[in-house]
């Protein structure tokens, strides 16, 4: 037998490695692939069709077709839930067995979750750009902001996306539990996605749901994303961005920690 | 001297109140196997865990080929293989893929990654279901791929915690015919095991856990006389003669015990055998059978670990 002497890899080809090592899992899984572009889709279609008609009411600014209105609000979304499967994927890694045997080899722990919030933003990534695909030749969506406005939404969601993938793989390092993160984070996603600018514009929510949207991040995310693609004076961009880059190194910072906890504890 | 390839010394782990280990010891020499022995809970795994790196000792130290496991782990996990209780492979992905990823995460370029996987697969009988997902694997198949992914590396030290639990008869013999083939080439096992016989077929030295402390240790021979007691057993043709029998023996100053037509008589060494056999032959009995029967490894961990 030759003698191999292998004693571990650079921290670039660690990472490198163990991204293509879930998008691999990911390409294998068609299914999982199926379905994760579908959830977002069939958003698209009901609350386009469903919501179509507000733009006839007082509050939704003249002139706007309501899938200009829709799409980067579907982005920012997409990207939001998309970060929750992430921490999902996570768990679901620690269960699969192959997460004892990584412990056992010379690579820092961090790689592994710095490869699971890469390998999920090119996951996201691409439901974006299919998001976007299916708003413009099925939905009509012509954005002011052409192509680059476009592309320039796609890419705050994902930033959006990345960090609060971070504070998922974060809550599952610690928590350790599918179920309940799905629970859980279904809960909290679910009224602050609709207590948003993201469906109908804020002045046009009843009073109390107003305040609770003025005070969620994801109305000035959406609102950002927004700007970008329709060409609107650009709000809050910066914001977001710095917000995102912020809350990224505090889950960061939870999740490495977390994460060296024993796995069998 | 020989090179110690596993070197504990005094250690303990605390889960809250409970000693998984209390001040263990063992050591391992370069190419041999230490079997630990013990019911579950004894504090095996939690061994296995704090020397594979896995856990921090509470206190005490420990050296694997020659590293510390707490200053120098990264060291040590170079060096080590792992075959846990549970096939740690990742089940979306192929066997193939399994194992160039490990070797990839080791350092091995692309091309060599590549062709130790495919060796591994020809070596584990896996060349068939190289490219099919692990999840469509059976137990043993698992099992296999697990193996070769902890030897992916050419480790100096492999874990293998339980490494046959669950498995058929059929795969349970390949598995040690593996072992026995990684030890000739100089690899030091560790093996954890609640199967005597695997302990007894495999290790070099044996140490009994119960309740996370060391209740006996040495080889299985040695293990043996020291708690087993050897015994000459009689087996006599007749009813008749069993009376006769226990009279004869006892007047040469052992103590049997009958029991339907066999008699049992607890001795020292093999010399009583001729013993027993020159008093039957003095007073004109021919036993049936007759035999000397060493203790085994159950009557040990039976004697030691209900302590």
């Amino acid at each position: 037998m030759a003698t191999l002497t292998w004693h571990g890899s650079s921290y670039p080809t660690q990472v490198l490695v163990l991204t293509g090592r879930s998008l691999r899992a990911l390409l294998r899984t068609p299914a999982l692939v199926f379905f994760s572009v579908l959830q977002p889709l069939i958003m698209l279609t009901l609350f386009s069709q469903i919501f179509g008609s507000i733009t006839s009411t007082a509050n939704f600014p003249p002139g706007m077709s309501y899938i200009n209105f829709l799409l980067p609000a579907i982005l920012v979304n997409t990207a939001m839930q998309s970060s929750l499967a992430s921490g999902i994927g996570l768990v679901q890694d620690m269960s699969n067995g192959v997460l004892a045997r990584f412990r056992s080899l010379p690579i820092r722990p961090s790689t592994v979750l710095l490869a699971r919030n890469l390998s999920d933003a090119v996951r996201t990534g691409f439901q974006l750009v299919l998001m976007i695909a299916f708003g413009v030749l099925v939905f009509g969506f012509r954005p002011d902001g052409g192509v680059l406005g476009t592309l320039a939404a796609l890419g705050l969601a994902l930033v959006v996306g990345w960090a609060l993938s971070w504070v998922f793989i974060a809550i599952a390092a610690w928590v350790r539990k599918a179920e309940l993160m799905q629970t859980v984070g279904f809960l909290a996603m679910f009224p602050l996605m609709f207590a948003s600018s993201a469906f109908v514009p804020v002045n046009g929510l009843p009073g109390w749901l107003q305040a609770i949207a003025k005070i969620n991040p994801l109305t000035y995310a959406v609102d950002a994303a927004r700007s970008l693609a329709l060409a609107h004076p650009v709000t809050g961009v910066a914001g977001a961005l710095v917000t995102s880059g912020v809350i990224a190194a505090i889950g960061a910072f939870f999740a490495v920690r977390g994460f060296r906890r024993p796995l069998s504890l | 001297m020989t090179e110690l390839m596993i070197e504990a010394h005094d250690v303990s782990k605390k889960f809250g109140d409970v000693n998984a280990l209390d001040g263990v010891s063992v050591t391992a020499r370069k190419g041999s196997v230490l079997g630990l022995l013990g019911h579950n809970g004894a504090g095996k795994t939690t061994l296995v865990n704090l020397l594979t790196t896995m856990l921090p000792p509470s206190s005490g130290t420990a050296k694997v080929a020659g590293f510390d496991v707490v200053k120098q782990a990264h060291d040590v996990r170079s060096r080590i293989g792992l075959t846990g209780q549970f096939a740690a492979v990742d089940e979306q992905l192929s066997g193939h893929d399994n194992l160039v990823l490990i070797a990839r995460l080791l350092g091995a370029s692309r091309a060599q990654a590549h062709q130790r996987a495919d060796d591994l697969l020809e070596q584990f009988d896996l060349t068939d279901a190289a490219r099919r997902n692990a999840k469509t694997y059976s137990g043993g198949m698992r099992r296999r791929l697990d193996l070769a992914a902890s030897l992916v590396g050419n480790p100096e030290v492999l874990f293998l915690d339980e490494p046959t639990t669950g498995l058929d008869p059929a795969s349970r013999l390949a598995m040690w015919e593996i072992v026995e083939k990684l030890v000739a080439d100089g690899t030091t096992v560790l093996l954890t095991t609640q199967y005597l016989d695997e302990a007894d077929r495999l290790a070099d030295s044996i140490t009994v856990l119960s309740h996370g402390k060391v209740v006996a240790s040495g080889t299985s021979a040695e293990l043996k006389a020291q708690v087993g007691q050897r015994t000459v057993t009689v087996t006599l043709d007749s009813a008749s003669e069993v009376d006769l029998a226990l009279k004869a023996i006892n007047g040469v100053g052992l103590t049997p015990v009958a029991e339907g037509l066999t008699l049992t008589t607890p001795v020292s060494g093999s010399r009583d055998l001729a013993t027993v056999v020159r008093a039957l032959d003095d007073n004109g009995l021919e036993a049936h059978e007759i035999g000397l029967k060493e203790p085994t490894l159950d009557d040990v961990y039976l004697t030691l670990a209900a302590n």
